[in-house]
């Protein structure tokens, strides 16, 4: 076939220049596999203790954090581990797969790569064809990978059919959101416009899941999310959601194909709009020289955010009836009878959302090594500015954007909560949503110190952050040591409404933050420019 | 003559700017055609649908007889391309990318001639791509095209970010192939590498090819530089019709004359004492400019 010439050749090549990112990726979904089985079989061996979990886990907004609630009335270690787990692995592999995809197919495009290899006697679509290889590899490896797992570490109540049926809808998501970002990466002239769109319906797909699982269960059928979730592994294992995702990849793969091989090399079927002649007086400062660079992925994130923070806040009112005299629950998980249960739900989404926010924030502060890498921060550096400026310029704009995201999406989710209906006050949110900032400055200044000092390793910090959330989400579920939950400067953060403000914590993160970023600036002010 | 590449007026439109405007021109067995035009003319745009690598709108192109979009794999097959602006994935090294090229192509790689390619272009094949500068990333690309045993070479500014010297190795190199009997279309900016190197230009401007043949036939539409001297005071040639442009600097007349009056003139002075008589001959970038000045004059 004219069209698919060399593409096992141009395959061997990608996996030689892939293996060690490819590698690295499955290990950390083979460690969360990992983890989420042994904590719970050690942590949850106690069939009453379960059932107490069940009951606290049965409210829409644990709900719309975990998922819906599945084989509730017989709340075993298998439908513990598919409630509790699946949705963030689903957005784990998800994630993988579309950096996968980009990173092969319009980075390369866009890097004019592709049109030597397209001047060679390949294909037309070799290059793509070999991505989709890549990417149908790593998530049958995915699969396979988890269900092993899951088979070799689970209890009694995991079947080897539930195991099986949770490494397929794994992989099965990879695959999908994939064959999605195959799409996207026809429709945008650049990578960049490409992984957005991707994410964008990653994002989407994770809201319609919420509003789904709140209640509008159509929404959670449209939502491939919500409709893997239903494949309800260890519990019912329904397979025919696989099929249906399957189906799904395979036609949005062949339109990848198509528009593919109709398309002009370097094209996109997204019109590019052209842009200012001049540069306004606000983008010759530093800081709004900066704010040019981020700007668009930060109004996305903004948008992405609100929605969010209203999904979270609009489920939150009904938790209240819910659980109101149900002692049960309020004695073994609150202990506290004074203790709100929602409030605790509430403090628990307000971490979520600010770890959510934390992400943008680190974006910002991580394009000062994305520029450098690209050389284009040379010709800044060369030029007027110093640079402490150029250095202060990316932080303080940082800093800037974790405040402005925590005070929108705390009104997001708060306006919701009460617009709900549910007994709130807003500025007690928003005072919630500000504890967590020392924590984020935390975060952006580890990756300060990352690209002053390892610049090489700067991508560590996601890493981090990732460890920060784990130790969050999990927290309540697993128990972790206290000694690794102090690790994540997150855990330190007063779990307001339930927790007071306090002082001390505030000033000591925020020191830490300060002497990180300073600690940094000392290694970018001596080291060499790359 | 076998024609190896036939462009027929082949047009291209990106959205509402008309990016070709029915192009034609051919390259002969043997033959190196020069492709010259001011930034933004349609050169590149060309050259990659010769490649397959966008779809014309309308008319045609073939290589060897075989139209460029539906058997590009077959044409690929005998041609070798080099881009203006080389990427490479930043992991790999130089000399793991040219093999990957080479084979890519099918062929058995012929190590005496890339080592001797490597040496000659004083090419560090074993440092990772994201070391290399531009130049070193363009000897990437060169190495491997003139390793293959092509049929017709594509250069796109091929010697951007080179230094003299390795300017030099590359016109040794494509002067090389074309003894061997390949086609060389070369697109430049470089004018004086054109002139040395080609038999033939084409010169593109805004989309539409404004002129094309041999030096030697373009020539006779441009005109010499004269630096004329004389012991009287001539008057009368500002007003002859031969004369462009005249100036006068330190008693000596320049002007430029039309190459096709060149008897005029020698009559005109033939009563005069000549001290001084020199005559630059017309230089591509004069013809070059006139095309060039037209475009911002809007004739």
């Amino acid at each position: 076939m004219q069209t698919h010439a060399q593409t096992g050749r141009i395959f061997r090549f990608t996996l030689r220049k892939e293996w060690l990112k490819l590698l690295l990726w499955l290990i950390g979904g083979a460690f969360y596999v990992i983890m989420g089985v042994v904590a719970f079989v050690e942590v949850y061996g106690d069939p009453l203790e379960r059932q107490a979990m069940a009951m606290a886990m049965q409210n829409p907004a644990m709900e719309a954090l975990f998922g819906r609630a599945i084989g509730i009335d017989n709340y075993t270690i298998g439908a513990m581990y598919s409630h509790t787990m699946t949705i963030l692995g689903f957005a784990l592999f998800a994630i993988m797969s579309i950096l996968l995809v980009v990173r092969n197919t319009r980075s390369e495009e866009e890097d004019g790569i592709l049109e030597l290899i397209q001047a060679l006697p390949t294909g037309r679509l070799a290059h793509t064809t070999s991505a989709i290889i890549l990417l149908l590899v790593t998530n049958v490896l995915v699969a396979l990978i988890s269900a092993g797992l899951l088979i070799g570490l689970g209890d009694a109540s995991m079947s080897t059919e539930g195991a099986l049926l949770t490494g397929v809808i794994y992989g099965m998501t990879g695959l999908l959101f994939g064959a999605i970002t195959l799409v996207t990466a026809q429709l945008s002239s650049n990578a960049r416009g490409a992984m957005m769109l991707a994410f964008g319906a990653l994002g989407l797909s994770y809201v319609f899941r919420i509003i789904g699982d709140s209640g509008m269960e159509v929404f959670s059928w449209i939502s491939p999310l919500g409709l893997l979730y239903n494949t309800e592994p260890f519990v019912n294992n329904y397979w025919f959601p696989v099929w249906i995702a399957l189906g799904i990849s395979l036609v949005l793969i062949v339109l990848a194909l198509f528009l593919k091989h109709q398309r002009d090399m370097g094209a996109g079927l997204l019109p590019d709009r052209s842009g200012r002649r001049h540069a306004s007086a606000f983008l010759k400062t530093p800081i709004g020289f900066v704010v040019k660079l981020v700007k668009t992925p930060l109004i996305v994130w903004a948008v992405a955010m609100v929605f969010l923070g209203i999904s979270y806040g609009s489920v939150i009112g009904d938790v209240e009836g819910l659980l109101e005299g149900n002692e049960v629950i309020e004695q073994i998980i609150a202990g506290d009878p004074d203790i709100s249960m929602v409030d605790q739900f509430m403090a628990m989404i307000l971490g979520v959302l600010a770890m959510a926010a934390t992400i943008p924030s680190l974006q910002v502060m991580l394009r000062l090594r994305g520029e450098e890498k690209k050389n284009r921060l040379e010709k800044v550096i060369a030029g007027a500015h110093s640079r402490l400026i150029i250095f202060g310029s990316f932080i303080v704009l940082s800093a800037i954007v974790a405040i402005a995201l925590q005070i929108l999406q705390s009104l997001a989710f708060g306006g919701a909560a009460v617009a709900m209906g549910y007994d709130v006050s807003l500025v007690e949110i928003i005072v919630a949503g500000f504890a967590y900032i020392p924590a984020m400055y935390v975060m952006i200044g580890v990756a300060a110190l990352l690209i002053g000092w390892l610049p090489k390793l700067t991508s560590l910090v996601w890493l981090y952050l990732g460890f920060a959330f784990m130790i969050l989400y999990f927290g309540g579920l697993f128990d972790f040591p206290e000694i690794i939950n102090g690790l994540s400067p997150f855990y330190h953060v007063p779990q307001m409404p339930i927790d007071d403000w306090n002082w001390i914590v505030t000033l000591a993160l925020t020191g830490i933050s300060l002497v990180l970023s300073v600690v940094g600036y000392l290694g970018y002010s001596r080291r060499d420019i790359d | 003559m076998e024609k190896v590449i036939e462009i027929n007026a082949i047009e291209k439109s990106f959205g509402k700017t008309k990016a070709l405007n029915k192009v034609s021109f051919e390259v002969n067995k043997g033959e190196i055609v020069g492709f010259i035009g001011p930034n933004g003319a349609g050169k590149s745009t060309t050259i990659r649908i010769l490649l397959g690598l966008i779809k014309a709108d309308g008319g045609s192109a073939t290589l060897f007889g075989k139209d460029v979009w539906k058997d590009a794999v077959d044409i690929h097959k005998r041609v070798a391309y080099v881009p203006g602006d080389v990427n490479l994935w930043p992991n790999l090294t130089g000399g793991q990318v040219i093999d990957l090229f080479l084979s890519m192509r099918g062929a058995k790689v012929d190590k005496e001639r890339k080592e001797e390619l490597i040496k000659r272009f004083e090419f560090d094949p074993t440092k990772k791509c994201r070391a290399y500068s531009k130049g070193n990333r363009q000897k990437v690309a060169l190495i491997a095209a003139f390793s293959a045993e092509a049929d017709v070479y594509i250069f796109d500014e091929p010697t951007a970010g080179l230094d003299p010297l390795q300017e030099r190795v590359f016109q040794r190199c494509a002067r090389e192939v074309l003894d061997k009997g390949a086609s060389v279309l070369l697109s430049s900016h470089i004018l004086s590498e054109v002139e040395q190197l080609c038999d033939r230009v084409a010169i593109i401007r805004q989309g539409e090819i404004v002129e094309s043949g041999s030096l030697v036939d373009l020539r006779h539409l441009t005109r010499s530089q004269i630096t004329l001297k004389t012991k009287e005071d001539i008057h009368t040639i500002d007003s002859q019709d031969f004369a462009h442009d005249v100036t006068r600097d330190k008693g000596e007349i320049v002007f430029q004359l039309d190459s096709d009056h060149l008897d005029d003139f020698l009559r005109f002075i033939q009563p005069y004492t000549v001290l001084k008589l020199e005559s630059a001959p017309p230089k591509l970038e004069d013809l070059f400019m006139r095309h060039y000045e037209s475009t911002k004059g809007g004739v």
